[in-house]
């Protein structure tokens, strides 16, 4: 049974030891950020934090780190805490090709409860606060946030789930980044080009696995809340809010209706961004939102980021490499598994069967141009079939010994990369690197591969054998 | 008439109050019209004191007119 | 008189038993004395049979004769 919204999930989090009350006052600057950071310094299996005090609000509740472990990954899957992360990817995407999964749309939500139409102030519903000290304000970065082709409204294949960072510039007007490349941009243009404002709804406190589709790269004409029901393998349940038309997740706390405003840019940024650096300061869209909607004593939920690994580090890890996967495997079967969890794969580890020389050279290529690819792998590492690419000391072997230099590592020049990548110059464009760390296979010949080591042959029988003499914790 | 409010980012006095916290007298969130900063009365000095912010991340309405348009804004389509 | 022993790396028939199990009966360990390979009685037949023995492992005294010396023996000094 999946979890139908954020209350139910933070449930089983406490059951099963991970979530800290903090029942202490906290000031929303610094000590909100401060304690999101410090719980990613306590390795991967921590917590989700509940701030049930913060100083100046009446009965305001801050949710964070909820995705930040691989435990609280696994319980959003439904699987035990302690389930391995290779296994909980090849699970991932086990559910992935079940897409689409079905979506059950209903009739009433708890998030219609409260309902503000007239003098909105966002800082009086949304315990709002700055992340990092760079940022230029208050910032929303863990919303679902909907839209659809205005030109082809009544067309749900184009409606778009996605997540992008808000700055709430005031009571009811908000700076968005819908980067280009994204589904979100698609929209906008055609709105623009009418010159008319584009719907949004804008969905906070979710279940975690529509927070886990709206940050993952599928497809312009799949659907995010199908994408999710084949996640949760069950029916996701969504309905249609009134105000804008848009669907959204029946189990949000909070949903704030408006639109963005046609052909306007205001100054926005910079906010310290999943790169682990800040993304400097640029013109972009503004939001004005007409309508509040939120259940009783709702829960507010932001996503820390800082320099990795964090949060956002789980967020968008396995959800990140499991459609590369898929679409890998579509033109190679040979692929084995697809590790995409650095930065959102600027580094991406792929396991493959290398069918002849050159072979895994080619499959490099083909992930610089699959569409997450081609915005986001930076460096791409190929390894043998043999090799776990979750694993890094297996991968760093690899390196250190499948690798020459002189015949293994190609330079592409000129494409493009995600703007926000520090490194890229001009923004936005990028070379791109493939290390083949396979073993040489006929005809290419060089170096010596013939005598690698391999486990003595009783091995998995001792491994069976010791894990029973273990000591039990 | 209590004293201006300067931004701390790009020190300007075109400022505001933006909100007061729902409990009243613990804090107030204050916004800046030119650079669209907004600040809390209650953070450190290094993000409220125009003196103390961090230089690395002054920022100035003219650097934000010239800075980048993202998205592009398209041409209207004729009808 | 027991049959010959042949080493399973290089096939020489010049090998000799090296020694026995302090508790008696339970293995021997044998050495080539061509290319110095040693094995023990009770080790899997890819290591003990010349015929399974992993053929990327073959070594004769040919070879290591023309394999290389590390480090060099440097030439003598005169005193």
């Amino acid at each position: 049974m999946a979890y139908q919204d954020l209350r139910t999930y933070l449930e089983a989090l406490d059951a099963e030891g991970q979530l800290i009350h903090i029942t202490e006052a906290v000031l929303p600057e610094p000590d909100i950020s401060a304690a999101a950071c410090a719980i990613t310094k306590f390795g991967d299996k921590t917590p989700a934090l509940l701030f049930e005090n913060i100083k100046g609000y009446t009965n305001a509740r801050i949710a964070m780190n909820v995705h930040g472990s691989w435990c609280n990954h696994a319980l959003m899957l439904g699987m035990p805490k302690d389930t391995p992360l290779r296994e909980q990817f090849f699970e991932f995407v086990r559910r992935y090709q079940t897409y689409p999964g079905k979506v059950e749309e209903r009739d009433s939500a708890p998030w219609e409860e409260v309902v503000i139409e007239d003098d909105i102030n966002l800082f009086d519903i949304l315990p709002l606060f700055r992340l990092n000290h760079g940022d230029a304000g208050f910032y929303i970065d863990k919303a679902a946030i909907v839209s659809r082709d205005i030109t082809d409204w009544d067309n749900p294949a184009t409606q778009n789930v996605g997540m992008y960072r808000l700055q709430v510039k005031g009571k009811n007007r908000i700076g968005i980044q819908p980067a280009s490349a994204h589904d979100i941009a698609l929209h906008l243009k055609k709105a623009e080009e009418l010159g008319e404002d584009l719907p949004i709804a804008i969905c906070i406190g979710n279940d975690p696995l529509i927070n886990t589709v709206a940050a993952m790269p599928i497809l312009y004409n799949q659907s995010e809340y199908a994408m999710a029901g084949a996640l949760a393998q069950e029916a996701y349940p969504v309905i249609t809010a009134k105000h804008t038309g848009l669907q959204v997740p029946w189990g949000s706390e909070i949903v704030l209706e408006g639109k963005i405003l046609s052909r306007v840019r205001e100054g926005e940024g910079p906010f310290g961004e999943f790169t682990g650096h800040y993304s400097g300061a640029r013109r972009m869209p503004v939001i004005e939102i007409t309508k509040v909607s939120h259940r009783r004593n709702p829960l507010y939920e932001h996503l820390y980021l800082g320099q990795p690994w964090t949060e956002v580090d789980y967020f968008i890890g396995i959800n990140t490499s499991a459609p590369l996967h898929v679409q890998l495997k579509e033109a190679f079967p040979e692929v084995q598994a697809v590790n995409a969890m650095y930065t959102h794969g600027l580094v991406v580890i792929v396991s493959t069967k290398v069918r002849y020389g050159g072979f895994a050279k080619g499959v490099g290529m083909r992930v610089l141009t699959t569409p997450h690819g081609l915005g986001y792998a930076k460096v791409v590492i190929v390894v043998d079939e043999t090799i776990d690419p979750f694993n890094l000391p297996q991968v760093m072997w690899a390196l250190s010994t499948k690798f020459n230099p002189q015949y293994d590592l190609v330079t592409i020049p000129g494409l493009s990369i995600l703007p926000l990548d520090p490194a890229s110059d001009p923004a936005g464009m990028s070379p791109k690197l493939i290390i083949d760390a396979t073993t040489p296979q006929a005809p290419e010949k060089h170096g010596h591969y013939s005598q690698e080591l391999r486990d003595p042959v009783s091995t998995e029988a001792w491994v069976e054998k010791l894990r029973e003499l273990m000591p039990k914790a | 008439m209590t004293k201006k409010i300067i931004c701390p980012r790009c020190e300007s006095e075109h400022t505001d109050i933006l909100t007061q916290s729902p409990v009243p007298g613990v804090w107030e969130v204050y916004h800046c019209e030119e650079c669209f900063f907004a600040w809390r009365s209650t953070e450190p000095d290094f993000i409220t004191d125009p003196a103390k912010y961090n230089p690395e991340f002054k920022l100035t309405r003219e650097q934000l007119d010239q800075s980048g348009i993202m998205p592009a804004v398209p041409p209207l389509a004729k009808r």
